[in-house]
């Protein structure tokens, strides 16, 4: 380093100890805020286990997090999207359509040009699925990235394609049908909605998934990318970044976690059809919002996410142990929605400086 | 003679941001007629001042009072009623919309009936742009222009509105050197009217130039108001960084290599026609041209960022043809780009924006080396004296000189020995600056070539070895060392 940067004088120097204290209490603040939506979740938690008599009961909160589990996955996957700053509107329609696909393969034999495979094995059946829900996912990434249209509608139009798809593989009927030549297999029924070790396996499968992505978006190249894709898309270029190859990972890791989450769904059910799910991709939206990961991108991340559907199933319960009419229901998780991202806007204009 | 009338007087104004003071006790006053620079570092709060002028900010205390009014409370609208206009610093029109409804936005002059009357409206959008003495159509959308453009339609925009009280936040930045004389005489004949102007600028070669009064403010307070006579460029630095800079232009000898960068007949984009010139190791080669000469079209092509007519490019004596960044960072380019917040990623800390570069090319779900990252930001946290020096603070904290010194730091962590400067200095602070070009006299020092692109004469005089001055998308001259001067460099540019 050259002579030319001498040291600064007091005045300078004491000027930057106090900006370093300054935005070292915004950095408290951001903390704070970070953990916001878990406190939510706590008082709210906490308020419905005085207020109601069954809310705080193993059955109850059993039940809950078998509800919540579909959300949750479906939320993980819909947050690497929307840190990049994107939006997948199709993550329901994949789950309907990867549910539909496994479900069929599990249940009827599978004819293809006139080919009789016969009935495929399980495992088979269920990574077929899973595997139908990465291409989809791929296939999102790939037009948004090659055609450069906007994620918002790139993913409302193959929304209908793989709804479509679904109805078309499903004869528009629920699977499975009255002549099913086998009946889900229980391991899968065991996943939707049995218990390992007392707790629900399709919310331990939800958790898995949250720690998996956690680790994958802290500590690898992609996650890196994805925050810098989101966060500013321009330098990201300029550091050598693929951005094409970023969004088709980005959800095609989408797609495969609704795929999941469909194929999951299907155990609790115990059925699946083509039109399941509607509407599951906004409330996958919201969960990811309400978890305080940035609708532009760039900032979250997956467990908060998690916590964000965990409130939003915590608040369908404790609405219903509460009495309150369905319709009021709809009206109150709305406006839950809007008051987070108000606060959220109003949290990132105070953070900003200048 | 009489005193002239105080149209704005500050009185311990204080502003105050969640975790920040950006400004403590601010005093000030503005005569009609006068032209009055502020000058200060990044940082120092001069874009706070103006926007709590003109209502876009609400000062925490103090009080303003407008031509011998209070004014409580100042809105933006209160501050159009008083008169108050301010030319941003960052561009503030709506890009799809013509330059006559950027102009008149919300103002559109009616015919009886009510409707729009455009003839009239371009008519007067002309006569405003006339006014500034540049000749942009002002059917055309805003977006379609050139960045100069776009700022003298800004500045056509807020002196539409006949303001007593004008306020320039760096205007000129984008501005060519004719363009920016031609928005002096627009000044003069301002102040000739009675306007009073508070004009902000990094340019201390433009105080003599047009400036009554020379204004300097230092972390949120003013250090001292003088008249111009009196605002000499090592005064005013002094008072700006509240130090003196022994030297600003660190140029040390370097011992000239190998050839790094060797570019012929380049031809790409729009303006980019014809250029051919080696750069080699140790050497600080200099981009000179007017706006829309080609050389904002260079550092694009040579990165892979943007495609190629014709040409060829060859690195270290390798031929290379670069699709994507990628490649040219695997070849060991770096890029420091023309504008900063295109190169950051705000939200995140110096550790993730430093190994940014390092991520290209690697497999997707291969680990982050994050103990490289922590030491690797650590030591050049120290090293190029980064401020605040902290490893958890978000890049957006950081002041425009500080964030630059955290690009430089990028491409040499990624060990790029090429390394592309477009307009380095660009918004920076003086202090800053200076650092900035130590840094390049040490890189070269250190065996790099740099290849500068500046429209800043006294910077490439101060710091490069050759110059290549470019002339519609051609390169015009080349001039060594001891030929470097203004007028050399003015004369070959246009």
């Amino acid at each position: 380093m050259s002579e030319t940067s001498s040291e600064p004088t007091v005045t300078k120097t004491s000027y930057e100890a106090t900006t370093v204290a300054q935005s070292g209490r915004a950095h408290l603040r951001h903390l704070l805020f970070q953990a916001g939506p878990l406190l939510a979740l706590i008082l709210l938690m906490a308020y419905l286990s005085f207020a109601t008599s069954n809310f705080l009961t193993v059955d109850n909160l059993s039940n809950i997090a078998r509800q919540s589990a579909f959300v949750a996955i479906v939320a993980v996957g819909q947050t690497f999207v929307i840190l990049t700053g994107g939006i997948d509107l199709s993550v329901a329609a994949i789950a309907a359509l990867s549910a539909s696909i496994t479900a069929v393969l599990l249940t009827q034999p599978l004819v293809l040009f006139g080919v009789d495979f016969g009935l495929l094995p399980p495992e088979l059946a269920v990574a077929i699925g899973l595997l139908v829900g990465l291409i989809a996912g791929a296939f999102n990434g790939w037009v948004i990235a090659t055609f450069k249209i906007p994620d918002f509608i790139a993913t409302l139009g193959t929304m209908t394609i793989f709804r479509g798809a679904a109805l078309l593989v499903t004869n528009g009927l629920p699977v499975p049908s009255f002549d099913a030549q086998r009946q889900l297999p229980d391991t899968l029924i065991w996943v939707g909605g049995g218990t390992l070790f007392g707790f629900p396996v399709s919310a331990l499968l939800a958790l898995l998934c949250g720690l998996i992505a956690w680790y994958v978006l802290r500590y690898t190249v992609l996650g890196r990318s994805i925050y810098a894709v989101g966060g500013n898309r321009e330098a990201a270029r300029v550091s050598g970044i693929s951005i094409e190859r970023t969004k088709i990972m980005t959800y095609a890791i989408s797609g495969l976690l609704a795929a999941i989450a469909g194929i999951v769904l299907v155990g609790r059910l115990n059925s699946a059809n083509a039109l399941m799910a509607e509407g599951e991709e906004l409330r996958s939206i919201a969960s990811v919002v309400i978890g305080g990961t940035n609708l532009f991108g760039g900032e979250g991340g997956v467990l908060g996410s998690i916590v964000g559907a965990a409130i939003i199933g915590v608040l369908g319960n404790g609405l219903n142990l509460l009495d309150v009419s369905p319709f009021w229901q709809r009206i109150a998780q709305g406006f839950v929605i809007v008051v987070v991202v108000i606060f959220d806007q109003w949290r990132r204009r105070s953070m900003t400086r200048i | 003679m009489s005193e002239p009338e105080i149209l704005l007087k500050l009185d311990q104004v204080e502003k105050r941001f969640p975790g920040v003071i950006a400004l403590k006790s601010i005093s000030m006053d503005l005569r009609a007629g006068e032209v009055q620079v502020l000058l200060g570092e990044n940082g120092a709060g001069k874009s706070t001042l103006m926007k709590i002028l003109a209502g876009e900010y609400r000062a925490s205390a103090g009080t303003i009072t407008v031509r011998g009014k209070e004014v409580s409370t100042l809105t933006p609208e209160l501050a159009g009623e008083l008169g108050i206009g301010l030319v941003h610093q960052e561009l503030s029109l709506v890009p799809a919309l013509s330059v006559t409804e950027n102009i008149f936005l919300n103002r559109l002059p009616r015919d009886p009936l009510r409707r729009i009357d455009w003839r009239k409206a371009h008519d007067m959008a002309r006569r405003a742009l006339d006014a500034l003495g540049v000749s942009i159509d002002p059917t055309v959308e805003v977006r379609r222009l050139e960045v100069a453009e776009q700022q003298l339609v800004e500045i056509a925009r807020v002196l539409e509105r006949g303001p007593r009280i004008l306020l320039l936040d760096e205007p000129t930045s984008a501005l060519s050197d004719g363009e920016r004389l031609r928005l002096f005489d627009v000044i003069r004949r301002l102040k000739s009217r009675g306007v009073g102007m508070i004009y902000i600028s990094h340019h201390l070669a433009e105080i003599p130039m047009i400036a009554d009064r020379v204004t300097v403010l230092r972390d949120g307070v003013v250090v001292e108001t003088l008249p111009a006579e009196e605002a000499d460029e090592d005064t005013v630095v002094r008072m700006m960084v509240g130090r003196a800079l022994d030297e600003q232009f660190p140029k040390q000898a370097a011992a000239i290599g190998a050839p790094a960068l060797a570019v012929e007949n380049l031809a790409s984009g729009g303006s980019l026609k014809d250029i051919s010139f080696t750069l080699r190791r140790g050497e600080i080669l200099g981009i000179y041209g007017l706006m829309g000469a080609g050389q904002s079209e260079l550092a694009p092509a040579l990165f892979g960022l943007q495609s190629i007519k014709s040409g060829s490019i060859a690195v270290d004596g390798k031929a290379v043809r670069f699709s994507f960044s990628s490649d040219a960072i695997a070849a060991g380019l770096g890029l420091i780009s023309r504008d900063r917040r295109q190169s950051l990623v705000p939200m995140q800390p110096v550790g993730p924006n430093l190994s940014l570069s390092w991520l290209s090319r690697r497999r997707l779900l291969a680990p982050l080396d994050l103990k490289r990252e922590r030491e690797e930001s650590g030591r050049y946290v120290r090293e190029l004296r980064v401020r605040p020096s902290s490893l958890t603070h978000q890049l957006m904290f950081f002041s425009g000189g500080n964030q630059q010194k955290v690009i430089l730091a990028r491409w040499m962590s990624s060990g790029a020995h090429v390394l592309i400067f477009d307009e380095p200095t660009r918004g920076i602070d003086v202090g800053a600056k200076a650092e900035v070009f130590a840094l390049m006299s040490r890189l070269v020092n250190e065996g790099a070539a740099i290849l500068m692109i500046s429209s800043e004469l006294n910077e490439l005089i101060g710091m490069a070895d050759r110059v290549l001055v470019l002339h519609g998308g051609r390169v015009s001259a080349e001039l060594d060392r001891d030929q470097l001067s203004q007028e050399n460099l003015l004369r070959h540019a246009s």
